[in-house]
């Protein structure tokens, strides 16, 4: 029953009861409507159903409605009905755009201001499990979309921005690819560097390395870093007196000619995270001092980026740096 | 007085670069290069102090087997 203003010994009608009691359940006097609509005072008290095909909207002005007014507004058509502010303001908590069959009550706080109840049974989730052990996940932005559960040993992540369900890389298991073409010539420089290391592990060898100098030390050192507290080896050697800890890679003992030269293999895993890095590697010299090393230890300290090959004393000579990168 | 010269490859780059070190890359070589030279040293020496032990043994008419025979 559209709102009525009663005056004092008026005489209720059967017929306004009756309308008087389906308002107060929330139906009541209805109005279909079938275009876009603008809501005027009569609707007052009143339903106003939408049903159209298509878009429409129902526009709520100010200066029409009291403090207390209700208008009930419903959509029974396919196209959305969009309660839309016109010169009133109108708040909701869900949505002013309602689906088919969606509906709520705007209730006026005063004349220019609207709260729309939105009574939306279909914005709830439908329940998408079929399954033991289906997950729920939003696709299309909020539709609940159900993933099934994957199989034994396989591991939740995610594809084109979607979750699935999948069977985890081998963690062990990295490819090796030579990462300075031909490698590197050990001539003409004192320290060998070479930059630009992203890989998560490095295998290293050095062929045939020769210094001019007589008795020269090899050390391989990661990212060039000045701090002795930052490498930790135990260390075997074939040669009494060898260091037991070096801040460096102690590598070998090379000499100056062609018959002194040494040979080393050295492989560092975790290279590309900052902490302790397992390091294993393999020195021998071939000459004036004969010396081999096998160093087992740890390199903690940043990522690595780079390594650098050093003689202790001139110029390398002869051999060739090869560096090879695991991911 | 010039510097050592370093060699950098830059994997990003494919490039190589030879140039003399920097004031800091020289510093940290140069500590480096004086700890490796006091190691080559003890090797050094652990050769030479063998090598004239063996020669006080030939001195004396004994030779290294000898001394492994009396369980040296």
């Amino acid at each position: 029953m559209a709102k009525q203003t009663f005056t004092t010994g008026q005489v209720l009608t059967a017929a306004q009861m009756t309308s008087l009691q389906q308002t107060a359940m929330g139906g009541g006097s209805t109005t279909a409507k079938t275009t876009s609509y603008v809501l005027v005072a009569a609707d007052a008290g009143t339903v106003v159903q939408m049903n159209s095909a298509s878009a429409t909207t129902i526009t709520v002005n100010t200066a029409l409605f009291a403090a207390g007014d209700t208008v009930q507004i419903q959509n029974v058509g396919a196209g959305v009905c969009t309660v839309t502010a016109g010169t009133a303001t109108v708040s909701t908590s869900s949505t002013l755009a309602l689906k088919q069959y969606d509906a709520g009550s705007l209730y006026f706080n005063s004349t220019s201001a609207a709260i729309f109840f939105a009574v939306d049974a279909a914005d709830g989730m439908t329940n998408p499990f079929t399954t033991t052990g289906d997950t729920v996940y939003a696709s299309g932005g909020t539709t609940p979309t159900r993933l099934g559960i994957g199989s034994t040993g396989q591991v939740l992540t995610v594809a084109s921005g979607i979750p699935s369900w999948a069977t985890p890389a081998g963690g062990s298991s990295l490819n090796y690819t030579l990462l300075n073409a031909g490698g590197t010539a050990l001539t003409g420089a004192t320290a060998i560097t070479i930059s630009g290391i992203t890989s998560k592990a490095l295998n290293i060898y050095v062929a045939q390395g020769g210094s001019v100098n007589a008795s020269t030390e090899v050390t391989l050192k990661p990212n060039n870093e000045n701090n002795a507290s930052l490498i930790y080896y135990s260390l075997t050697n074939t040669t009494p007196g060898a260091p037991s800890s070096t801040a460096n890679c102690y590598l070998a003992i090379t000499g100056n000619n062609s018959l002194n030269e040494m040979d080393a293999q050295i492989n560092i895993t975790s290279c590309d995270t900052a902490g302790r890095k397992p390091l294993i590697s393999f020195g021998a010299g071939n000459g004036t001092n004969n010396v081999s090393y096998q160093v087992n230890g740890t390199y903690n300290g940043n990522a690595i980026t780079s390594i650098v090959l050093n003689s202790s004393s001139g110029n390398f000579d002869e051999g060739t740096i090869y560096v090879y990168g695991g991911s | 007085m010039s510097k050592p010269n370093i060699r950098i490859f830059d994997i990003i780059t494919n490039t190589t670069i030879d140039r003399e070190m920097t004031d800091e890359e020289y510093a940290i070589w140069s500590k480096d290069s004086a700890e490796a030279a006091e190691r080559c040293a003890l090797i050094k020496k652990a050769e030479d102090d063998k090598v004239a032990a063996v020669e006080k043994l030939a001195a004396l008419g004994l030779t290294v087997d000898d001394l492994k025979s009396l369980g040296l």
